[in-house]
């Protein structure tokens, strides 16, 4: 590209639309004495045929090196022009769209006015185009492999989804099997299915594909590298047991010497410190549990006073195919991964915390999943092993509660189970009596109402009100609740009583989201972007979350996170190359000192440091440019927004003969620019003073943009950053308050900069502040030229007060 | 006149359901849910999920004409009358038994506190044991300066009514014998005790 290319401008009458009030040939003349500019056309249509051939022809005879179409809003034709660029051989990139009819005609009654603010816009336009550069979206290689974090059924379902699509993926999983909750629940409410039945072949074919690869008590230690080529070091800890020699006959089980509570029974019964988590157990094979086994642990607190280690070991000498092994280490392994899902799940609020209950005073006080195990292991009380007839089922044990203990939320899947327990406690014991202390029920998904309707059809007792205490009385339970319904209080004895407890983060939730780099909501559980439209998606790209990680919920609706997180990884990853749009932060080389301001700026994570400068993940940068202006060696640079580009456009648009007063509104790319364009669709007129920039985001601006805009004639400057974006509003007026001192400095009223936010359909409140805002900058007394002056030397001095 | 039968009986139904206070007015219903909020312990009355958890363990609830939560209810209902002249804000014990129990952390005794300087302002103080009891405690501490003990069980109990007398009298011998029943009234300067309590009327 030469230095100073061949420029054409090309003007759209939009069929009167913008003709009727923009005097469009004094435009075109204004236009055309400019230096470079080759061609100044005008046209009706400019986004017809003839008018497409006509910018095709212009670039052919004159060789047009760069574009500037003056027409409707960019949003509407963008990739029209675009494609015409592509089409004679020049790179779209080099197109430069003017927002005249949106922005301009359809807003302002005044033709002069209105043809004076599109010569500025276009003479603007002609400025910027000087310095486009050709970019084309980069094609980055990623590794083909996903990393999934947890193995209960989202990981199992993610994973399974993503090796069907040819996928290498690594589980990990913490416990000695994978399963997770699901593999712990007789029935799944509405369908009464057998959870182990629908859920173990799913285990299986897991553990068959050649896909995948399982690590069971496994954990992630440190997350290195960037989106697309993340390296992941994990733990495998020992499980002194040769996974491939232990053929699962589980007589070294019937020899150990130590018993030790289950907790895949949820402590409900008794197993041995060699053991299997349970019969469908995946990888299957004896797993010895460190804390007890009297080889491994110098002594047990029962056995009285330190004995010498390396007794028993029972085990060991018994074992037929001698799969134990004592001497396993912790393992670190390398994984190269190009994604990562996260579904670490969630585990139970312990109900010691909410005292009224008695919960840990009295055996026959358990929680939901514990009853779920007794009715595996055939239903009966914990404490005599009689059957219980009238069970209590409290819901809301610390859900939806702002004390201290309690979590605000609803666990959601409550009301459905305790439901599904007291119709099968029907089933199972003739002449149950179940009790259902509720707050609110809530059956909320498909078929779980007719499923409510079935529990009341059974006579199961639903009591509004929530359980006010449990008394443990002998061998029975009093629980002492209101039926608010009825205003009356209820003291009745149960045999069992099931509490509801509220679904917690699972433990090391917190710590994952720091070395994993994305962020946790104020519940507790991982945050998405979008609770709506990115529902797997966190803040940083390439890592993914599915499941009850995201908070409480069931089933169905995991497993169907979990596909979804599956087809966002496969969308992410490609088949092994990613393309990547070239609108993101660069380097410019020699700059850069590795002071690291930038890399703790990122709120995605993309820079990180390197070894004589920084590195940035292209695919990880979204391009909001927070890292630019705190760079205090000027080193980082947005391509397609670059500081030359925006300079020189700022200085056309503030420039200009006329003598009217000039405000300049920088304005958001996505949502805000669209909002200001809508209330041009509608017609809502506003000062032509007003003249807007469109940047990718608010925080693209340093005070450097500010003091050329003020040195080149503007008189005003707004802000306008849509409410959706990831610099939000507190930083950004945090970030004006430091441009407005420094204004005060130079002797510009503070009040000439104006920050706001808006969201799509809130043009109003833009447009008023727009009004509002030419009105305020009316009554102070204007800038004078010397001032100006001052402004342009300090600026050229570069005396940038930091 | 079967017809006439029946619009009577239905105009007595529009009567009886207009005397039901549900339909309060939506201005002064605010007005009454802002005042308690901004008394103490009516700053999260608002968050009340009417769960039940506080009716569920009073221990005092059988002496109550309306339990906490419903007091809760009516109050978020702007029934002002109807709240402020029960017995429940008298009856409580302040036993703090519900404020720790309560899951959106509404502090229910406090609120009764407030509430009954309320009725006492408004004059709606409900006319059960409790609230005589606070109000005969503090008009013989203004006469005589300090407690004396016979004058408040005159108060208190319904002197015409012989049998509530003689159900009292082995108590009262019980008290006379240790000393705890002083027949003769106390005699100390009563002026600054009428003072702090006028003071406290008027605040």
């Amino acid at each position: 590209m030469s230095q100073k290319p061949s420029i054409g401008v090309f003007i759209c009458h939009c069929g009167g639309n913008i003709s009727d009030t923009v005097d469009v040939t004094r435009v075109k003349e204004a236009i055309g004495i400019l230096d470079q500019v080759k061609v100044s056309e005008t046209l009706d249509y400019l986004c017809s045929n003839p008018g497409q051939e006509m910018i095709k022809n212009a670039v052919r005879e004159k060789v047009l090196e760069r574009v500037v179409v003056a027409s409707c809003s960019p949003r509407m034709h963008i990739n029209t022009f675009r494609q015409v660029m592509k089409s004679v051989g020049l790179n779209p990139y080099l197109l430069e769209i003017v927002n005249i009819r949106e922005q301009c005609s359809w807003v302002h009654g005044d033709k002069e006015k209105a043809t004076n603010k599109t010569i500025a816009l276009v003479r603007a336009a002609v400025q910027r185009a000087r310095y486009l550069e050709p970019l084309t979206p980069e094609k980055l290689k990623v590794t083909e492999s996903v990393l999934v974090i947890g193995g209960g059924i989202a990981g199992i379902y993610s994973a399974l989804e993503l090796a069907d699509k040819g996928y290498q993926v690594y589980l990990i999983e913490r416990n000695p099997s994978i399963g997770g909750h699901m593999a712990q629940l007789s029935k799944t409410f509405p369908t009464f299915d057998c959870s182990a039945c629908i859920l173990t072949p799913k285990m299986v074919s897991l553990s068959h594909h050649p896909n995948v690869k399982i690590f069971t008590n496994a954990e992630p230690v440190l997350v290195e590298g960037s989106s697309g080529r993340f390296k992941v070091t994990i733990r495998v800890k020992p499980r002194y047991v040769d996974l491939y020699r232990c053929k699962a006959c589980e007589e070294c089980a019937e020899i150990c010497p130590v018993e030790k509570p289950s907790s895949f029974e949820e402590n409900l019964v008794q197993e041995k410190a060699i053991y299997i988590p349970f019969k469908q157990a995946i990888p299957n094979a004896s797993v010895i549990d460190k804390d007890y086994c009297l080889y491994l642990t110098p002594y047990l607190a029962v056995l009285g006073p330190p004995g010498k280690r390396g007794v028993c070991a029972r085990c060991k000498k018994n074992c037929k195919s001698d799969a134990v092994n004592f001497g396993q280490k912790d393992i670190l392994l390398d994984l190269k991964v190009g994604a990562i899902i996260v579904s670490t799940g969630f585990s139970l609020m312990d109900p010691l915390l909410i005292g009224q209950y008695s919960f840990g005073f009295h055996p026959d006080i358990i929680t939901n999943i514990q009853f779920d195990r007794l009715m595996l292991q055939g239903l009966h009380k914990p404490s005599t092993g009689e059957v219980p007839k009238k069970v209590a089922f409290i819901l809301c044990v610390g859900s939806r509660s702002e004390t201290a203990s309690g979590r605000s939320y609803c666990c959601k899947i409550g009301c459905m189970t305790a439901i599904k327990q007291a119709l099968l406690l029907d089933k199972a014991v003739p002449e149950a009596d179940p009790w259902i202390f509720y707050t609110d029920v809530r059956a909320f998904g498909k078929g779980y109402e007719e499923f409510y309707a079935k529990a009341r059809g059974h006579l199961t007792h639903f009591i509004r009100g929530r359980a006010a205490e449990v008394i443990p009385n002998g061998s029975s339970l009093m629980v002492k609740a209101t039926d608010t319904l009825l205003g009356k209080q209820i003291e009745e004895q149960f045999d069992l009583v099931v509490l509801s407890p509220a679904l917690v983060p699972n433990k090391g939730t917190k710590e994952l989201a720091n070395m994993l780099g994305i962020d946790l909501g104020p519940d507790g559980f991982f945050l998405e972007v979008h609770h709506k439209l990115k529902g797997v998606e966190t803040k940083r790209q390439g890592i993914f979350v599915a499941g009850a990680a995201l908070g409480p919920k069931d089933i169905h609706e995991t497993t169907m996170e979990a596909m979804a997180a599956a087809s966002k990884v496969a969308t992410f990853l490609g088949r092994g190359e990613k393309s990547v749009s070239p609108e993101v932060v660069y380097l410019i080389p020699g700059r850069c000192n590795l002071c690291g301001i930038c890399v703790n700026q990122c709120p995605t994570k993309a820079i990180s440091k390197g070894k004589n400068e920084v590195i940035i993940n292209p695919i990880s940068c979204n391009g909001c440019s927070i890292c630019i202006p705190v760079c205090p060696k000027e080193a980082l640079d947005l391509k397609n927004t670059t500081d030359e580009q925006m300079i020189a456009q700022i200085k056309g648009i503030a420039e200009g003969e006329d003598t009217t007063p000039r405000k300049i509104a920088f304005v958001q790319k996505r949502t805000a620019y669209g909002s200001v364009d809508l209330g041009g669709q509608n017609r809502r007129s506003y000062s032509p003073e007003i003249r807007t920039i469109r940047v990718p985001s608010m925080a693209r601006l340093g005070i450097k943009h500010i003091l050329h805009a003020f040195a080149a004639g503007a008189d005003g400057i707004i802000f306008v950053e849509g409410e959706d974006s990831i610099f939000n509003e507190d930083r950004m007026r945090e970030r004006a308050m430091l441009f407005k001192k420094d204004l005060g400095k130079l002797g510009i009223h503070p009040l000439r900069l104006q920050p706001t936010t808006t969201t799509l359909p809130q043009y109003e409140k833009t447009l008023v502040l727009f009004d509002n805002f030419v009105e305020r900058v009316k009554k102070m007394t204007p800038i004078t030229q010397e001032k100006r002056e001052e402004v342009k030397k300090c600026l050229e001095s570069e005396k940038i007060i930091e | 006149m079967r017809a006439r039968k029946l619009s009577n009986e239905k105009e007595q139904l529009v009567t009886e359901a207009k005397a039901i206070q549900i339909g309060v007015p939506k201005e002064s219903m605010r007005d009454f849910i802002k005042e308690v909020m901004k008394m103490p312990g009516g700053e999260k009355i608002l968050e009340c999920i009417q769960c039940g958890s506080c009716a569920g363990g009073c221990p005092t609830i059988f002496a109550m004409d309306y339990s906490p939560m419903q007091i809760i209810k009516m109050i978020n209902l702007g029934m002002k009358e109807k709240v402020l002249s029960s017995s429940t804000i008298w009856v409580c014990s302040l036993c703090y038994t519900c404020a720790t129990r309560c899951p959106r952390n509404v502090d229910f005794p406090t609120l009764m506190m407030s509430l009954r300087n309320k009725a006492i302002r408004e004059n709606l103080v409900n006319n059960c044991a409790k609230s005589n009891f606070h109000r005969y405690f503090f008009e013989v501490i203004n006469k005589y300066g300090r407690m004396h003990v016979p004058e408040l069980f005159v108060k208190l109990l319904d002197i015409t009514n012989f049998n509530s007398l003689l159900r009292n009298v082995r108590l009262g011998l019980r008290l006379f014998k240790t000393g705890k029943l002083q027949l003769r009234a106390p005699k100390i300067e009563t002026s600054w005790v009428s003072s702090m309590l006028e003071k406290t009327d008027q605040e």
